[in-house]
Order: structure tokens, then C-alpha cells, then sequence
């Protein structure tokens, strides 16, 4: 006998997403979720935005890695509130992930919660979390085709960070194809350049960023 | 990459579905896949197989139906589908003032029980 079901395969996580999301908006709290690739400086760009921001927003982290703690210790060293998601082999972190560490943060103290997916250009696009926005970072070294290669990523995005902009001098990335690419992928992405490592550009992400929980 | 979450999801739809209705065991499953879910039908299978073994669904085939990217141009009002997992810019005008209608379900469209 046949039975139609059409219903969404992602549902039960999306509906989760939503139940964080609300949770969130009834604290008060501005949800983002960074992506990228292993090795683009997600963590880095945390600390960054941490430093930058230098106390003007009250912030938390959720880390998601398949294993260890080490980015969890980074941020810890700046005193904020962080909590290590480790996903056992999962590639990216889903919406029940984070509902069940919710309750590890002092959410009616927090202004942000940053929540650093697990490395991976693929899978985290399609997995809800219960976010206000996503960004994306892809560092310059990892080259231009990278846009066009993994749509999704850059379609579902809101801000678009090109880290390592320092290093633009020895590579072969055209950054003016990535920015094209990009926007021609999704024409309301916000882009910045930055260089973790050297600071250039972060005032301008972390002021902006400011503007969005303010 | 994510085939194996995506596989599970199907299957506790069909099985939930299957029990509150009475029936016994599933015979087939039909899903809808576009080609910008990022889904490799592939690997779905795969994971599929090695899922259903200890449920109701183990005998289950899996068919897998899948959905090209299409869309409607706003410049040239015209319909339009792709090959490619993506549209950048309308294939008969170039316009990318682009509206797309299909290519992102990840859907259980039906089933057959016993």
C-alpha cells in the first residue's frame, strides 16, 4: 500500500532550530554562526572580535570540532563563557547540538553568542542552529574557484570575511573574482577584508557586527 | 557528507509514519533530492543501506528521485533549468535578477507499506 508522506527530511532538526531561536530572542541574545573551511582562522577571528570589541558586548561561545578542546582554551584564556561541542565524526554541528548546551550559558547576561561550526565548506549550509545570522570566513590562500565550488555556503550567508588578506602578496588568489563571484552568488552579502594576524580590517567587521546586536 | 544524517532523518519519518498508522514493515521509500541540496545521491544509498538494517524499514528499497535547479527570470520573464548544482545568471538572457523555484528539497515523498 502506498502512503505519501512529502514531508521535509530535515524537519525534525529545523524545528529544533526554532525552538533555540526563540529561546535566544527571549534572552535577548544575537545568534551567529561562523563557517569555513579547516585552517580559514575561524577561532582566530573569535578572538579577534572578542579583543576588538573589548567589552562594549557581553559574548559566548559554543566551539564545535570532531575532537579536542584546543579552541575551547583559547577563548577560555580571554575569560569569556565557552562551551566545547565535540561532534564524534559529525561534520558539522546541528540544531540539537546546540539546544542541549544552552543551558551551560548564562544567556540573560549575554549580548552574542558565537557559535564556531565544525571546519567544512559543505555540510554546516545546511544545518539550522537556531541563528540570526551566518557568516562565512575563507581565507585568501585557499584560492578564488572556491565561490562557484561550494555555492550554498556563500548563498546562505549574510557576511562574506576574507581573512589573510596579509598574505595576498604571495599567492595567486584574485580577489577581485572572489568579491564577483560572491556577490553574484548572493548580491546581498556583506563583505570584509581582514587579517587576523596583522588586525587590519577588524574594526570594520567588529563595528558592523556591533551594530547588528546593538 | 552529511548523507548519513540525512538518511537517518528519512528513516525515522518513514518508520514513525509506518507505526502510527499500524502497518508492519516498509517495502519502499521514495525521496526527492535537488541537485543544490548538496546531497550525493551515492552516498545516501550507502548510508541507507547500512541505517535500515535492525528497523522496520530493512527490507526497504530506496528510490531516489532527483530534481534539477530551475527558476524564473524576472528580466526575460522566462522559465528556465540547469545541469549545474547552481544559476548564476539566466541561461537564455544572461539577466541575474533570478527567482529559483526548485533544486534545494530534501523531501520523503511517499512509501510503500505492508
Amino acid at each position: 500500500m502506498k502512503v505519501k508522506l512529502v514531508t521535509n527530511i530535515l524537519e525534525a532538526n529545523d524545528r529544533i532550530a526554532a525552538e533555540n531561536k526563540k529561546i535566544f530572542h527571549e534572552a535577548d541574545v544575537y545568534v551567529m554562526n561562523i563557517m569555513s573551511a579547516p585552517g580559514a582562522g575561524k577561532t582566530s577571528l573569535i578572538e579577534k572580535t572578542i579583543k576588538g570589541l573589548n567589552g562594549k558586548l557581553k559574548i559566548g561561545v559554543i566551539e564545535g570540532d570532531i575532537a579536542g578542546t584546543d579552541d575551547a582554551q583559547r577563548i577560555e584564556g580571554l575569560g569569556i563563557p565557552v562551551v566545547q561541542i565535540n561532534t564524534g565524526g559529525a561534520c558539522h554541528l546541528d540544531a540539537n547540538m546546540i539546544s542541549e548546551v544552552i543551558a551551560d550559558f548564562p544567556l540573560k547576561d549575554l549580548d552574542l553568542l558565537i557559535i564556531e561550526n565544525v571546519g567544512n565548506l559543505v555540510c554546516p549550509a545546511e544545518f539550522k542552529v537556531g541563528e540570526d545570522m551566518k557568516v562565512m570566513l575563507l581565507s585568501i590562500a585557499e584560492g578564488h574557484d572556491k565561490p562557484l565550488k561550494y555555492p550554498l555556503m556563500f548563498q546562505e550567508s549574510s557576511a562574506l570575511i576574507l581573512n589573510k588578506i596579509d598574505l595576498l602578496p604571495y599567492t595567486d588568489a584574485d580577489i577581485g573574482k572572489i568579491k564577483k563571484d560572491s556577490l553574484s552568488l548572493n548580491a546581498n552579502l556583506k563583505i570584509f577584508e581582514v587579517s587576523c594576524r596583522t588586525g587590519e580590517g577588524i574594526n570594520e567587521w567588529t563595528k558592523w557586527l556591533q551594530s547588528l546586536v546593538a | 557528507m552529511h548523507e548519513v544524517s540525512i538518511a537517518q532523518g528519512l528513516l525515522d519519518i518513514a518508520i514513525e509514519h509506518c507505526t502510527r498508522q499500524g502497518y508492519e514493515g516498509i517495502e519502499s521509500i521514495k525521496v526527492k533530492i535537488g541537485k543544490a541540496s548538496g546531497v550525493m545521491p551515492d552516498s545516501l544509498l550507502f548510508a541507507f543501506e547500512a541505517m535500515k538494517i535492525g528497523t522496520i524499514a530493512e527490507k526497504a528499497s530506496l528510490t531516489i528521485d532527483e530534481i534539477p535547479v530551475s527558476g524564473f527570470c524576472n528580466s526575460c520573464n522566462s522559465n528556465f533549468t540547469v545541469e549545474d548544482a547552481y544559476v548564476i545568471s539566466c541561461p537564455n538572457c544572461g539577466n541575474m535578477s533570478l527567482r529559483i523555484e526548485t533544486g534545494r528539497e530534501l523531501n520523503v515523498d511517499e512509501m510503500e507499506v505492508f
